[in-house]
């Protein structure tokens, strides 16, 4: 019995501590995002938008739906623009699948870009829980 | 007394075996045959239909470019079913198609690889994967089978999307054409069920920066327009495959053939998101539910592909 209840207890602390320590982000809190506000350069600086961006695209990237523009992807806008900082430098190169190409950005833009493309990640991720269905037909999609 | 015994139980547990696989199909096969009974009606007469599924289509497109009355079993060739300037092009190139000796290099692996020939002594099997291992609890493609298949006989893993991988399944798809075979996908678990909706909820959902599911192109949008391309449908979409596109083989023939997974991989690419890896469960899970959706259509690869 005392085997037991050792058992059930360390089990407990177990899912108690994963549960604590699990920085994942729910349906219903990615839902509730703003890209708007948590995005805008204004409020938070290129340095907090910046933030922004890394902390919602590692949950971006968690559930797979990272984006990737013209072969550029998040991640590569947080490191260029992390990069430009780093180095002084005003703007941030584009790449192509990791080639560089000749177009640049500023460092705000990467930034900013980067963190809406982070969020709307997972609002978009949110929503398509709900909106699937609506695409099937013989479920809800009606023609 | 004994024997009648033996049969009897055996008819049972047949039956119970097989009134439990069916049970697991029924979602699909509703899927299946609403999808098939909307891309029917979509491609009857695109003209006198413009209301319902093509608004924003010219009339010269849809009276010059759409084909009407396309039946189920031409859904196998693509959007070369209903998109007749398309056709022209198509059955050209068909006439001396580019993966002809990409085939039959398939063939000569095939050929001289033992451990091929032991994993796949039928080679008529391309519309028999994708399949759900109940053993592994999980979903194998043709490209997973085969890379298992090499690495347990010492094998270095082969390229998933290209190169030798292409050549043997379009050897197997070929020989599975020839053979007359059609797709024949299973559903046997509540596991595969399962594996199955996940496929059928990623096609659906809206991914990328562009907002964009594959339905949005292949369901909703087959036949419409993007430049100078017409939409594919998704009934009919993975039984030509591998397949030599144009836009793959403009620098090398051997580079021209390409697996599912290779195409997959560039379509959510194109939504805007970064691409499926080829050997996650998302995508086998995806090929899953798009090779339901080809059920009893002909195996008519590999083919070719602007």
């Amino acid at each position: 019995m005392k085997k037991l209840y050792s058992t059930i207890a360390a089990t407990g602390l177990a899912l108690a501590i994963s549960g604590c320590s699990s920085n994942s982000l729910s349906i219903a809190e990615m839902e509730k995002l703003n890209e708007k506000q948590i995005c805008n350069l204004e409020v938070h600086g290129v340095a907090g938008v910046l933030a922004s961006a890394e902390k919602y695209n590692a949950f971006a990237k968690e559930h797979r739906v990272e984006f990737k523009r013209l072969g550029m992807t998040t991640s590569e806008y947080i490191a260029g623009a992390k990069k430009a900082i780093e180095t002084n430098s005003k703007t941030v190169p584009l790449t192509n699948n990791t080639k560089p190409t000749k177009n640049s950005v500023s460092v705000s833009y990467a930034a900013q870009r980067a963190c809406k493309f982070a969020v709307s990640a997972l609002t978009l991720k949110a929503e398509g829980k709900k909106t699937w269905r609506a695409a099937v037909p013989g479920d809800e999609f009606q023609y | 007394m004994l024997l009648n015994i033996l049969k009897t139980t055996t008819l049972v547990a047949l039956t119970s075996c097989m009134l439990h696989a069916s049970e697991f199909t029924v979602q699909a096969e509703k899927d299946r045959k609403a999808l098939v009974e909307y891309t029917l009606a979509k491609f009857k007469n695109a003209e006198e239909n413009r209301d319902r599924f093509f608004p924003y289509s010219t009339d010269d497109e849809l009276k010059n470019n759409i084909q009407k009355d396309v039946k189920f079993e031409d859904f196998s060739m693509g959007n070369y079913a209903f998109n007749i300037q398309g056709q022209y092009s198509y059955n050209e190139i068909k006439d001396f198609p580019p993966y002809e000796e990409l085939v039959e290099k398939g063939e000569a692996i095939y050929e001289e690889n033992e451990a091929l020939q032991a994993c796949f002594p039928d080679t008529t099997i391309a519309g028999d994967y994708p399949y759900f291992d109940q053993t592994k609890k999980e979903v194998v493609t043709l490209t997973s089978a085969i890379n298992e298949c090499i690495t347990n006989s010492g094998e270095k893993a082969w390229n998933e999307k290209k190169g030798k991988m292409a050549f043997v399944q379009g050897y197997f798809a070929s020989s599975t054409q020839e053979a007359d075979k059609k797709v024949n996908i299973k559903i046997e678990s509540a596991e595969a069920e399962e594996a199955y909706k996940r496929g059928k909820e990623f096609y659906y959902t809206q991914r990328g920066y562009l907002k964009l599911s594959c339905a949005t192109c292949h369901v909703q949008g087959a036949g419409k327009r993007v430049r100078n391309e017409s939409l594919s449908q998704l009934v009919g979409q993975t039984t030509h495959f591998p397949v030599y596109r144009l836009k793959w083989g403009a620098n090398s023939i051997e580079a021209g053939i390409g697996t599912l997974e290779r195409r997959m991989s560039g379509c959510v690419k194109d939504q805007g998101q970064v691409d499926l890896e080829t050997n996650s469960t998302e995508m086998k899970e995806l090929l899953y539910f798009m090779a339901y959706m080809s059920n009893g259509m002909n195996v008519d690869g590999p083919d070719v592909r602007k």
